[in-house]
């Protein structure tokens, strides 16, 4: 068993410092990498040790795992932890690690290989008895092929990138005439976004949940699973907001999915923290949709439900321990909801928004947590994702749980950047989000509510005009001395100036 | 001097009546508000209106006179319209149509792609450039038939928000 005493931390953002806070409690000294574009960021701040890796571009330094391995050797690292995206499901790079003598916090390249690749991912998990959306098992080499599965399939079908994830080289075919079309464009846009043209064609399921498990498995040989997250709330194919138990949940199920989420792990001798994504029907049939082989973004609503801290886990695991708890021990403890804090504009098509963080309050009170990065004065870069934090509540209950997220984000105010934040309000007040009954079709069915012009009262714009009246009044008497009569005293001038002067 | 402010579609006057420290007495348009205000050199303003309390904070845009401010969840767009601001408002009034045959960077980001050269004939709605933003990529389309007449860019480079890319005649 080989104890890690220092950790690289191949990413940025968040997920880095989320990582190095664990790495802090476990007395792990912890290396940041940081791109030309990142130098102020808060991840390289945190750390112990920090190293410049190359231009901003990702492809020049995030993702270029020659570099990453040799700083990782040249400070002595035992082990690199890659987060989620990046360098997290490369199955070369947890490869050149083991070459290299450095410990890759996460699954067998062997495991990442197999499990990536959504073809090879699907017949293992047929082969292990877990059930899958009906489709093919192998790549659709030529459109008269695809035409042919499709026709025994049955409209509608999905073609998906085999090599693909976030809804690139996807179409959903529902018309007859749309066949031959849909199925080229998707290989076109597989080959360009993946190097690799090959697809395979799945059944549609309309509206389906997206409902995921939690599962840790150790170098035993020993899996579990911790229990599921709902992460229906989606737009563009991406996750908005998570919950954990699912308001879909029944007992039954959650022990038959658990049943066969351990199983599917058990199947690849899988070691570490992964996720077997399921999509779920109406009628509580559900379907292997695809593994994560490393952590999710949205990890911390097990972590709050379950108590257990599962980049510990992931890092005990990788030193050679066996799980310390078994399934029986493992409970859910109330109801734990996540949203995800975007720098985007939610009423313009979610257009992303970067820029400079002019001011930011994050919301505290009992069960309440912020997992972000960001901080006043600093600049969003452009070159990556526009996910600024995650805010994370606990509650007894899920009625208490969704009180409680409105609170938090009535409190969280960050100007200088449009944010998800009002967007998120909405959905709580959603009656199909309060009554549970939501798929991921939710965005869609429910988009005027959610993007209803804000019943913002003339009360408060007028007093918005008033601020910005006193406030040109204020710049005109610093340029000027003028005739004009001088705005409300300003007591909190030398607040600020006492602040500036405390900094020094 | 009459001031006027613009939010968002609304032009509005403002006029302040009375003045004793943070108690003010301020008209705007036709209606008089008793407020308490306060704020710091950060555009923080807190301010009491019948007992109900607004947090407001605002931030300058690059363009003088020019403000975004930010209330619990709205956020507004505002543009303070003095006698020079009038006097420019008048004289460059013909250049406003501009805007309509011009392509503007709505946010920062990176050029991907320009599937254009000078002096191509386009249509309405034709692809004019791609520009990527944290890793979304968009697409501005022709707002017109025309032919493009200047490309201020190339595929590659770094574009601030508001920046005119491209211009059609």
């Amino acid at each position: 068993m080989k104890k890690i005493t220092k950790i690289l931390i191949a990413n940025r953002g968040e997920i880095a410092i989320r990582i190095m806070r664990t790495c802090r409690e476990m007395g792990i000294s912890t290396v940041a990498v940081f791109s030309d574009a990142d130098r102020t960021s808060m991840h390289v701040r945190y750390a112990d040790e920090a190293y410049n890796i190359g231009p901003a571009s990702s492809i020049l330094s995030y993702l270029k795992s020659d570099k990453i391995i040799e700083v990782a050797k040249n400070c002595h690292a035992d082990a690199i932890h890659p987060g989620y995206g990046f360098l997290s499901e490369n199955a070369a790079f947890a490869r050149e690690c083991a070459e290299n003598d450095i410990i890759f916090i996460g699954p067998s390249p062997e495991v990442i290989d197999q499990m990536g690749n959504k073809i090879s991912a699907r017949l293992t998990m047929i082969a292990a008895g877990v059930p899958v959306v009906p489709g093919t098992t192998e790549s659709v080499k030529t459109e008269e092929e695809a035409i042919e599965t499709i026709r025994q399939i049955g409209l509608p079908v999905m073609v998906k990138a085999s090599a693909g994830g976030g809804g690139k080289g996807m179409r959903l075919i529902t018309d007859q005439n749309e066949i031959a079309s849909s199925v080229r464009s998707a290989r076109s846009e597989a080959l360009s976004s993946f190097g690799n043209d090959s697809v395979y064609i799945e059944k549609y399921i309309s509206s389906p949940h997206h409902i995921e498990f939690q599962i840790l498995g150790d170098q035993h040989g020993n899996v579990l699973h911790l229990f599921e997250r709902e992460c229906s709330v989606q737009r563009r194919h991406q996750k908005m907001l998570e919950e954990t138990p699912s308001p879909l949940m029944t007992p039954e199920l959650r022990l038959k999915m658990g049943g066969y989420a351990v199983e599917a792990a058990r199947a690849v001798n899988y070691a570490g923290a992964g996720t077997i994504e399921f999509l779920v029907d109406n009628d509580l049939n559900f379907y292997f949709l695809e593994m994560n082989t490393r952590l999710q973004v949205e990890h911390p609503i097990t972590e709050r439900v379950t108590g257990i801290d599962l980049v510990k886990q992931q890092i005990l695991v990788a030193e050679g321990h066996p799980l310390s708890f078994t399934q029986e021990q493992l409970k859910q403890t109330g109801h734990a909801i996540e949203c995800r804090i975007y720098a985007e504009d939610s009423d313009n098509n979610f257009m992303p928004n970067p820029g400079k963080i002019h001011n930011i309050t994050e919301p505290l009170g009992f069960g309440v947590r912020t997992d972000g990065y960001v901080y006043e004065g600093y600049e969003i870069p452009i070159h990556y994702d526009s996910m600024i934090s995650k805010l994370i509540v606990w509650a007894e209950n899920r009625t208490e749980a969704i009180e409680r997220m409105k609170r938090a984000l009535y409190e969280y105010k960050i100007t200088g950047v449009k944010t998800s934040i009002k967007f998120l309000e909405r959905i709580m007040d959603t009656p199909d989000f309060r009554s549970g009954n939501y798929d991921t079709n939710f965005i869609e069915k429910n988009k005027e509510i959610l993007h209803s012009p804000s019943k913002c009262s003339e009360l408060t714009e007028d007093m918005v005009i008033i601020a910005t009246y006193i406030e040109y009044l204020d710049q005109l008497n610093i340029s000027q001395t003028s005739k004009v009569m001088y705005p409300a005293k300003n007591r909190w001038k030398k607040y600020t100036y006492q602040k500036n002067f405390e900094r020094l | 001097m009459s001031i006027e402010i613009k939010l968002d579609k609304r032009i509005a006057s403002v006029e302040i009546l009375k003045q004793f420290e943070n108690l003010l007495e301020i008209k705007v348009d036709d209606k008089i508000y008793q407020i308490d205000l306060m704020h710091n050199d950060e555009g923080i303003f807190s301010i009491l209106a019948n007992g109900r309390s607004y947090n407001i904070e605002l931030v300058p845009q690059p363009k003088p006179k020019h403000y975004t401010a930010y209330t619990l969840y709205d956020s507004y767009d505002l543009e303070v319209i003095d006698a020079e601001a009038r006097y420019l408002r008048n004289r460059t009034g013909s250049a406003q149509m501009l805007s309509v045959n011009t392509i503007m960077s709505p946010m920062p980001g990176k050029v991907v792609k320009i599937p254009v050269a000078v002096g191509d004939v386009v249509k309405k709605g034709d692809t004019l450039i791609t520009i990527s933003a944290m890793k979304m990529e968009s697409e501005y389309k022709s707002p017109m038939d025309g032919i493009i007449a200047i490309i201020h860019v190339t595929e590659g480079c770094t574009v601030e928000a508001n920046q005119i890319l491209i211009e059609i005649e």
